[in-house]
């Protein structure tokens, strides 16, 4: 069995990988198999920094032939190192699945040797869990960039989710940090194995179709000077052009001292703000354009729908008994579910205030964009914009750190100006 | 006041609503003990299959899902579930056509709002329960559930289990689903026995070791952990030392 020091040495090493989530696939159990996929994904346990554990997130290695300058494990640093055979990974998994700890495995690996003898053994291993282990869960295996096509191609029948993480948002950023990688040793692979799972998807294929679950990437924001319209807009092409699942943004964090990066963590709220615009870029209806300009930031002060609607004061307020799906997505504070209720509950009586608070939908923020029955209960221009800032306040800023609050850059003099208390 | 107390089974919660549909005020439970004011009538209600197929029958004419929906909503640990189910029911009759989309009606969200409880403990659960290996090879999982949950639950983990034998335990109800590495079934059962298979502990460290492992320090957030993973099921995590910081 496998020792638990490298277990941890492997955890380690992987933890900073921010995607965990099962969902997407819906593989079934295969006769005297093992394990299933649940396509809304399931997580089976939460660690103390909020994040879901999903999958057995491990590296096969973490012995670096390159020397990322904001990767924990490259070449020059000072870290324990470790690897584990394929058999071992296999085993674990299988252990660890039946007790229901995990919903599958999340294989990533340093590139120890070259980078096509490390995707040799990550695909063996993959193809040893299927075939020989009888795994049916769920996989999400991560490509090696650099690593021979045909190599990817055999790997990605097998897994249900592959990614390759993009790491910086910028060719130039990826040039100084990650000289090893190139944009197109990241891209160009994300887009052959687009092009096979849409031909795949196109034909029908039953068995052994590619990637069932698509590919996702990873960025790390705040350790390069790209702006968040420049990060949303590489997601945009991301996800409409290459058609990813998913994007991932990692606040960074100092775990490596380097005189090429910054000394301070980048914080949660910036992160937080990307995820927010990633969702309305994707779930809402919204192009990248109406939320953020190609050089400038996100507003710290208001999240992305908010300060949309601010801007756009002319559309507001609507109708609650007549807007369109389309423009109740729009409505600060009314998230898809709640516009979607809305929908089925006015088909059947007018709706007033009191009952969308009954409804349960929120409506701290939505009351200065709405008018129900004709009725407008919020307030207006100014006194809105400050009874919103508050919210956001009190909403964001219970549970963080101080270090986060300087964020707000200052939030009590934005809100001074606003009613003109300066 | 009229008050009906039903077995806690759907069949007379079924006759209940029969006997208990013409009349104004009165209330449907099957919490037995609760506070009764000076002037109410309680009257126990056996299962009937006739009035019960034909409130069954009725409901099936009306809405052919209802009859789903209210097995869903008796499962929850509410002591209101009965009274909640049965205004559902009138509502129903009285509109003679599904009304699950109507979604600003007080009937129809206390019910949405039973129903969102259970299968959302079904999914928490389908991720939260955790199996150990006995000595003979099967897996056993005890548990806690807040609704009553466990036969909604087997299905899911027998599609995944293939021909493992396997038990899943609510202790608190004293039932388990058991398998036998072809199908499952129902079971009651007091207290469980069980011998741990050698390797078992060695798992649970490297799992917990795992846990460990894998949190992010530099990054806290306690408050978002316990909201997506409620401390009342920490008691069956081996992650969390198999404890309930309330205790």
């Amino acid at each position: 069995m496998l020792d638990a020091t490298t277990l941890e040495i492997l955890t380690e090493s992987a933890k900073y990988d921010v995607s965990c989530s099962s969902s997407g696939s819906k593989r079934v159990n295969r006769k005297g198999g093992l394990g299933n996929a649940s396509v809304g994904g399931i997580c089976h346990s939460f660690t103390p920094d909020g994040r879901c554990i999903s999958l057995l997130k491990i590296l096969m290695s973490n012995e670096c032939a390159y020397d990322c300058e904001y990767c924990p494990n490259r070449r020059s640093s000072g870290v324990r190192r470790a690897r584990i055979t394929p058999d071992e990974i296999c085993s674990l998994t299988v252990n660890f699945y039946k007790r229901n700890y995990i919903e599958g495995l999340f294989l990533s690996s340093a590139v120890f040797d070259t980078p096509n003898r490390t995707m040799e053994l990550l695909t063996e291993t993959v193809i040893r869990l299927r075939k020989v282990y009888n795994f049916n869960g769920y996989i999400h295996l991560k490509g090696i960039p650099h690593a021979d096509e045909a190599l990817v191609m055999k790997a990605a029948r097998h897994v249900d989710r592959m990614s390759y993480n993009i790491e910086l948002p910028s060719e130039r950023s990826l040039k100084l940090l990650a000289p090893q990688k190139t944009k197109d040793s990241l891209i160009l692979p994300m887009k052959k194995l687009q092009s096979a799972l849409i031909y795949d998807r196109e034909n029908k294929v039953k068995r052994g179709r590619i990637l069932p679950a698509g590919q996702t990437t990873q960025m790390i924001v705040g350790a390069s000077p790209e702006s968040d319209g420049h990060i949303l807009r590489l997601s945009e092409y991301l996800y409409r052009n290459i058609g990813l699942k998913r994007v991932y943004y990692s606040s960074y964090i100092p775990v490596v001292k380097s005189g090429l990066l910054p000394a301070e963590p980048a914080g949660l709220l910036r992160e937080h703000r990307l995820y927010q615009a990633d969702w309305l870029l994707r779930f809402y209806g919204f192009d990248v354009d109406e939320l953020c300009g190609e050089g400038e930031n996100l507003d710290a002060d208001y999240d992305p729908k908010c300060a949309w609607a601010l801007k756009n004061m002319q559309l507001f307020p609507v109708e609650i008994n007549r807007a369109p799906l389309e423009m109740l997505l729009r409505v600060p504070g009314i998230g898809a579910k709640g516009a979607y209720r809305i929908i089925s509950a006015r088909k059947f009586s007018p709706l007033n205030f009191d009952d969308l608070a009954k409804m349960r939908i929120v409506l701290k923020r939505a009351k200065h964009f709405i008018t129900c029955r004709g009725k407008f209960y919020g307030c207006e221009g100014n006194a809105a914009r400050a009874a919103l800032l508050l919210d956001e306040k009190s909403n964001f800023c219970g549970d963080e750190e101080d270090r986060q609050l300087s964020l707000f850059s200052s939030p009590s003099a934005a809100l001074g100006a606003l009613t003109g208390e300066l | 006041m009229k008050i009906y107390i039903t077995d806690g089974s759907l069949e007379s919660f079924y006759t209940a609503v029969f006997r208990a549909y013409r009349e104004k005020d009165c209330i449907i439970t099957s919490c037995a003990d609760r506070q009764l004011s000076f002037d109410s009538v309680t009257e126990n209600i056996a299962a009937d299959g006739e009035m019960a197929g034909r409130v069954r029958a009725k409901l099936d004419r009306t809405d052919r899902y209802a009859a789903g929906d209210i097995d869903l909503a008796l499962r929850s640990c509410s002591p209101l579930k009965e009274q909640t189910a049965f205004e559902y029911i009138r509502l129903l009759v009285q509109k003679n056509r599904p009304v699950r989309d109507m979604l600003s009606l007080p009937a129809v969200i206390e019910m949405t709002e039973l129903i969102r409880k259970v299968t959302g403990e079904v999914h928490k659960m389908k991720g939260f329960l955790r199996f150990m290996e006995t000595a003979s090879g099967a897996m056993y999982a005890p548990y806690s559930p807040d609704n009553d949950i466990t036969d909604l639950l087997a299905p899911h983990f027998k599609a995944r289990m293939g021909s493992q034998k396997f038990a899943i335990h609510d202790i608190k109800r004293k039932k388990a689903a058991l398998c036998d590495g072809h199908g499952w079934f129902m079971a009651q059962v007091g207290e469980a026995e069980v011998y741990l298979s050698e390797y078992e502990k060695a798992f649970e460290c490297l799992w917990k070791r795992y846990y460990r492992s894998v949190n992010i320090k530099e990054r806290p957030h306690e408050k978002q952990m316990k909201g997506y993973m409620p401390v009342r099921y920490w008691k069956f995590l081996p992650e969390k030392d198999g404890h309930d910081p309330r205790q």
